[in-house]
């Protein structure tokens, strides 16, 4: 690729970042180094860089300058739109935004984060790393699906996977992360679903353009979640073991039952979760209320029993 | 991958601003941290030297000094700052400032900072599609534990085992800290066992740093056992979650057999009742004889009202 055009986008970047009022192109092709040659071959030249300027995301301002005539257009580039403002953050916000996009260094979104560190760095000058000595993120995902559904959702494109064995065309609306697996939101058929992101099969295959489909109105992802996380609480009384099940104490407050056994009352949901961590324990703990509870893991010890 | 020009471009433009602000900073490290070539670097920067405003006297030139493989920014024109931050790049902070939320701090300042940056980062435009929620279990001794891997020093911490159900202390020197699914986990050397440990840091009840240490690593050696499981398509869960220990997988019609190499039997036993009966043991013959005692006597303590 040749320099000059890389030093032609430059300078032209440079000129409508630097300029008060809006540039015409006449004033372009004159005053900026790098545009040459015949009147349609610099049109030509401007319209592929002014395009390839807003691909990168820079946005160019436009503005008829005679409302009589059409050709007659400025251009400029807001700083506000292209750049990070000097104060636009406080030192000490410098250091945990270091610290936020440090976490995901070594995961599937370790590109954007080196990115977001660069700029950062580029505001706060060298930060030390003891002082941002946070935890990273370990992640099990595949970084090539977490930016496709990313882009997927941000430019409203449909995707196509396969997915408990079928194959799923879908209308992304988001993604969230529940005890730290990648989850994807979407229409599909008429309702709205979530997609583990580990367990779709093979390739997440973007199929059509930008806009794909119209994003539901009465959609918002945070709605959703709450919803799914609100259906009603259950109240679990157990008798745990005296001095047993210390994770399980240090969550939850107990009284005293008998010599043996403490009462503990801990709150669910979801029913298979609760079992789950309850069965953890073995011999140590027993559910003595609600009876549907109790009767659930009876019939899966029998089960496991019986083979 | 050849870059575009576009891409050149802007990388270029992005140098300005970070030598600016790191000013004498070398081409070795320009070549990390924007993840090209040293010799890349260096003909960015020769480009750099042709650039600047309308008019392109040396007053209204880019001015950077390069000299010995380091480089310095006398003049960056309009290049001052560096571009803004890209709706990625925001997804990446905003979700990691609800993780350094998640943490909790024992200092409250530093909670309600952290939440009023979390809402400046909203407004810039991070993605209103994405949300990432941490386990929310509170770790109040994450940052102490912080402190003391970049001091290198140990600590001394009461750790609520929940594969022994019971509290045990310990003296370990900090490695690092890690989240793995929603959790965060603290890996380091124990030296009452003289091996390294991972730790879950929400079960450490208490904590504190003490003197430094070498490590004494005369390792001892675990022995591991050859477990095989069938896992119903259902739990597959268990699975996705172990996946770093499992050695291989094989697809049934609704199951899965799984060949895992335990070190931890304790682990396995609580594990195996835990998604009863969503996973059976198929070898060995003993394990799959004392799962079904364990669940037997669970069993026995619902029927004995």
């Amino acid at each position: 690729m040749s320099s000059q055009k890389t030093e032609r986008l430059i300078n032209l970047t440079l000129a409508l970042l630097a300029t008060k009022r809006y540039l015409t192109k006449s004033e372009i092709f004159k005053n900026v180094t790098g545009y040459s040659g015949s009147a349609e071959t610099m049109e030509r030249m401007f319209e592929r860089d002014k395009d390839e300027l807003r691909s990168m995301g820079i946005e160019i301002d436009v503005k008829a300058l005679d409302p009589l005539f059409e050709d007659d257009q400025g251009y400029l580039i807001r700083s506000e739109t292209f750049q990070l403002k000097g104060n636009e953050f406080a030192k000490d916000e410098l250091l945990y935004l270091t610290m936020a996009a440090n976490l995901w260094q070594s995961t599937a979104l370790g590109n954007d984060s080196k990115a977001a560190l660069l700029k950062i760095q580029s505001l706060s000058g060298p930060i030390e790393s003891d002082v941002v000595n946070t935890p990273e993120i370990r992640d099990s995902e595949n970084s090539s699906m977490l930016a496709t559904a990313f882009d997927a959702i941000e430019y409203s494109k449909i995707l196509t996977f396969q997915y408990n064995g079928s194959v799923r065309v879908v209308e992304p609306l988001g993604m969230y992360t529940k005890t730290g697996f990648w989850y994807l939101v979407a229409k599909d058929e008429n309702s709205f679903k979530s997609f583990k992101l580990l367990r779709i099969e093979g390739k997440l295959a973007i199929s059509g353009k930008h806009n794909g489909f119209k994003k539901p109105e009465n959609f918002d992802l945070m709605q959703y979640l709450e919803k799914m996380n609100r259906e009603e609480l259950v109240l679990a009384e157990i008798l745990v073991r005296k001095e047993q099940a210390f994770a399980l104490r240090s969550k939850y407050a107990v009284s005293e039952f008998d010599d043996d056994w403490d009462l503990m009352v801990l709150p669910y949901n979801y029913e298979p979760e609760i079992i789950e961590t309850l069965l953890w324990y073995g011999e140590n703990l027993f559910v003595l209320k609600p009876e549907s509870l109790r009767k659930s893991i009876k019939y899966f010890l029998k089960e496991f029993i019986d083979g | 991958m050849v870059d575009t020009a576009a891409i050149r471009a802007l990388r270029t433009m992005d140098l300005i601003p970070y030598i600016l602000e790191n000013p004498g900073v070398s081409i070795k490290s320009l070549s990390e941290r924007f993840s090209v070539t040293e010799k890349q670097i260096e003909s960015d920067l020769q480009l750099v030297f042709m650039c600047g405003l309308p008019g392109y006297t040396p007053y209204e030139l880019i001015d950077i000094i390069f000299e010995d493989g380091i480089v310095s920014v006398i003049d960056p024109q309009v290049l001052d700052k560096p571009r803004r931050f890209t709706k990625s790049e925001l997804i990446v902070i905003a979700l990691g400032l609800e993780i350094l939320i998640g943490i909790g701090s024992p200092n409250p300042e530093r909670n309600q900072k952290l939440k009023a940056l979390s809402e400046k980062i909203a407004k810039l435009g991070s993605s209103n599609s994405v949300s990432f929620t941490p386990s929310g279990n509170n770790s109040k001794y994450a940052e102490l534990i912080a402190e003391a891997i970049s001091k290198r020093r140990n600590i001394q911490i009461k750790y609520s085992s929940l594969v022994k159900d019971q509290i045990t202390d310990r003296e370990v020197s900090p490695q690092r800290l890690y989240f793995m699914n929603g959790n965060l986990y603290l890996s380091a050397f124990d030296y009452n066992k003289k091996a390294d440990r991972i730790f879950k840091v929400d079960l450490i009840v208490q904590c504190e740093i003490t003197g430094t240490k070498n490590n004494e690593a005369d390792e001892e050696t675990i022995e591991s056992l050859r477990v095989v499981l069938k896992v119903k398509k259902s739990h597959r869960n268990f699975i996705e979650r172990n996946s770093s220990i499992i050695s291989s997988v094989t697809e049934n019609k609704d199951s899965f057999n799984v060949n895992i190499d335990i070190s931890n039997i304790e682990w396995i036993r609580r594990s195996i009742l835990s998604n009863a009966p969503g996973i059976s043991v198929v070898s060995p013959e003993s394990l799959a004889n004392e799962m079904r005692q364990i669940a037997a006597s669970v069993l026995a303590l619902y029927q004995a009202e």
